[in-house]
């Protein structure tokens, strides 16, 4: 479903990824788990298609096209979410305008009829409730004065609402509570299906303890330095990163940062 | 060097004389007050943005002529009153016979009616500032003057639809006087619209008085074509405890230029003022507004949006003056404004003015563009690029346009604004 071949890419002049390769197939739950500043949001967002970050070198195929040739909204009709880590208040755009529009946006792509209000009204209700979001959050603006939990529950709301085939979740599980941690991964194993691929950023095993993952990548300095099974990830909440050769201080030096 | 230009005495040759006699005499004293005005130029400090749009001929001196009919049959949910050319169609207008509230165009006052209303006609404006404000009064065919007693309620938003035809060159000078009794409620929405192609002038003023406790809302519309200057003045004077609330959506024009005064003269007076403006292709918009808060403990609260795109330019100046005695103001001034593209242009100045030492007054203006990254957090929810434009830009305004009290008024800005968002993001 999805090839990332030797993908670079730099911020400002900057590189951040020097050459990453990853083969996702259809069914699969990745978990690409690294230091801060490891590159991890940034091979997010290039796959979303953020123009902020420019990619020097590299090819990424997705279902067969040629990925990095789209626009952003192109990705996210053929089936690419990105569910992100700092997700963005939009103040005066309500939660239901803004996903109701996506939504029939989708559907128009696809030759489906628009969802009219209430349609989308009972779905929402249904999704907002799965994700244990109080309904009256759609009439809110768009993550507007959202806690973090909030704001990451509302992503998993929108990648439930939009039924993507690549759902790639940077860091929905951190600053989560116990409890919101079990609302958000019954969420992504809801999302689970042979059909859909997901590529799971994340900075701690606990979230692997509810999502098991097929495959584990590790990130550093812009490479995949190791990948293994979900055994991978718990070696690393072991023995830290320190035995792969990632210097604690670049781990610690970057978490400012970010 | 060059003396500076003065307004072309064809400027001052008043049409129309179906007037009582105090107004014709009124009109004669202000035409004769303002031979060899000075037109405003770059150096005219509240003008300096906008005087190169200014552009009188010589044709546009005359009056344009009296129709007699309305230009287009419009529907509206409530009372109606339909000028032409800055004169009353009697026939397009539906408003009722009330004994508590009249409304009566100009030529029907009797002669003691007139005499009374020549002397508050430009009482509620600052007319050293407003200079066209004194040339309507020099031109103004006709009018409408409405006043409530106490406690009169209209109970439906009375529009007023000032259309004007623009087959040739000319000028219209709709004026509008509104004497709000005691406790009366009223909402006025005034509408300028046209149609032809040639270049006109539009030359407005409405003013309002506000006895003790009358809450007035006004919704000011301005929606005239390409080809048509706009320079219009509204005025008003509050006693204690009245609520005075104002809304003027702006769509750009060659030249549009709206002063708004408003005078806090006794305690408790309240008001609030609204406004959106967005410009584009190369029109020009140019709110200037001014709130006297004269006595103690009265509120101001004012917030204008401006978006302009392409090589449009907008222009705020909002200026709180608080007085002396003026102790416990609270006055709030917000203006915000949206560029588009880097070809737009828009000016901003809030100015305090501040003699009274217990008072609380906040302002900020501040220019920006639409935000990238909400731009594409949008986006990759495959929300068309277009569609994520409009939305980011209508929450920009929303807040104020969801606040305009008729439901109509808030259809024809939504119907408007779709037009300018077609336009603005064709490209996206
Ligand atoms: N928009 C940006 N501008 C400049 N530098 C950036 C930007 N985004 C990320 N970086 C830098 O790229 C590196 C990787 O960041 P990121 O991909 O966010 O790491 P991670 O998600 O693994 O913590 C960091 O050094 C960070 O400072
Ligand atoms: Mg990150």
């Amino acid at each position: 479903m999805l090839s990332i071949k030797n993908l670079h890419a730099s911020v400002e002049g900057n590189e951040i990824l020097k050459g990453i390769d990853l083969e996702v197939k259809a069914g699969e739950v990745h978990a690409i788990m690294g230091p801060n500043g490891s590159g991890k949001s940034t091979l997010a967002q290039v796959l979303a298609g953020n123009d902020t970050f420019e990619v020097t070198a590299g090819e990424v195929i997705f279902s067969g096209d040629d990925l990095l040739e789209k626009k952003t909204e192109d990705r996210a009709r053929d089936g690419v979410f990105l569910a992100f880590q700092y997700p963005v208040e939009i103040p005066g755009v309500s939660n239901m305008q803004f996903m109701r529009t996506a939504v029939n946006a989708l559907r128009h792509h696809r030759g489906e009829p628009e969802m009219n209000a209430a349609e989308f009204m009972k779905l929402a209700r249904e999704v907002s409730k799965q994700v244990d979001l109080d309904p009256a959050f759609l009439k809110r603006g768009v993550n507007e004065g959202f806690s973090g939990g909030e704001k990451k529950r509302n992503e998993i709301m929108q990648a439930l609402m939009l039924q993507p085939s690549l759902a790639i979740l940077d860091e929905t599980d951190s600053g989560l509570d116990i409890d919101a941690l079990k609302v958000v991964s019954d969420g992504v194993n809801a999302l689970r299906s042979e059909d859909r691929a997901i590529l799971m950023v994340t900075h701690y095993q606990r979230l692997l303890d509810h999502i098991v993952p097929d495959f584990v990548h590790v990130l550093a300095d812009g490479k995949i330095v190791k990948s293994g099974g979900r055994e991978l990830a718990l070696e690393l909440e072991e023995r830290g990163y320190s035995w792969l050769g990632i210097a604690e201080d670049e781990a610690t030096e970057a978490s400012s940062a970010n | 060097m060059k003396p500076a230009p003065t307004l072309s005495t064809a400027f001052l040759q008043p049409a129309g004389q179906a007037l009582p006699a105090p107004l014709l005499e009124l009109r004669k004293q202000r035409g004769a007050a303002l031979v060899d005005m000075p037109l405003p130029t770059r150096k005219t400090e509240n003008w300096k943005y906008s005087s190169k749009r200014l552009k009188l001929t010589e044709e546009m001196a005359i009056s344009l002529p009296t129709t007699g009919k309305a230009g287009s049959a419009l529907a509206v949910p409530g009372y109606k009153v339909v000028f032409t050319n800055g004169v009353m169609i009697p026939e397009a207008s539906e408003y009722p016979d009330l004994d508590d509230i009249s409304i009566q165009r100009f030529g029907e006052l009797s002669e003691a009616q007139a005499r009374d209303l020549a002397e508050r006609l430009d009482s509620t404006l600052d007319m050293k500032t407003v200079q066209f404000a004194g040339l309507n009064t020099a031109r103004f065919e006709d009018g409408l003057v409405i006043r409530l007693n106490p406690n009169a309620v209209l109970d439906q938003p009375l529009f007023i639809i000032n259309e004007v035809t623009a087959d040739a060159s000319g000028s219209a000078f709709p004026r509008i006087y509104v004497d709000a009794g005691a406790n009366s409620q009223i909402t006025l929405v005034e509408e300028y619209i046209s149609s032809g192609q040639e270049p006109v002038m539009v030359n407005t003023v409405t003013e309002f008085t506000l006895a003790e406790g009358a809450n007035v809302t006004n919704i000011r519309l301005c929606m005239d074509g390409e080809n048509v200057q706009h320079i219009g003045a509204t005025g008003v004077r509050q006693q204690r405890n009245s609520r005075f609330e104002s809304h003027c959506m702006g769509f750009g024009g060659p030249l549009r230029r709206h002063d708004l005064q408003v005078r806090l003269e006794e305690q408790g007076a309240e008001c609030k003022l609204n406004g959106v403006v967005v410009t584009q292709g190369t029109q020009h918009y140019d709110n200037h507004t001014t709130i006297e808060h004269i006595a103690a403990n009265c509120d101001s609260e004012e917030t204008y949006r401006n978006i302009a795109t392409d090589k449009s330019h907008a222009v705020f100046n909002g200026r709180i003056h608080i007085h002396q005695d003026a102790q416990k103001s609270n006055a709030n001034m917000n203006n915000k404004n949206l560029l588009l593209t880097t070809g737009a242009e828009i000016d901003t100045k809030p100015e305090l003015e501040i003699y009274a030492d217990d008072v609380k007054c906040a302002h900020g203006a501040t220019i920006g563009q639409l935000d990238e990254e909400s731009l594409f957090y949008l986006v990759s929810r495959g929300i068309p690029r277009r569609e994520a434009n409009v939305l980011l830009t209508m929450a920009f305004i929303n807040e104020l346009v969801v606040q305009i009290p008729v439901e109509a008024v808030r259809e024809t800005v939504h119907t408007r604004l779709n037009q300018f968002f077609d336009q603005a993001f064709q490209e996206v």
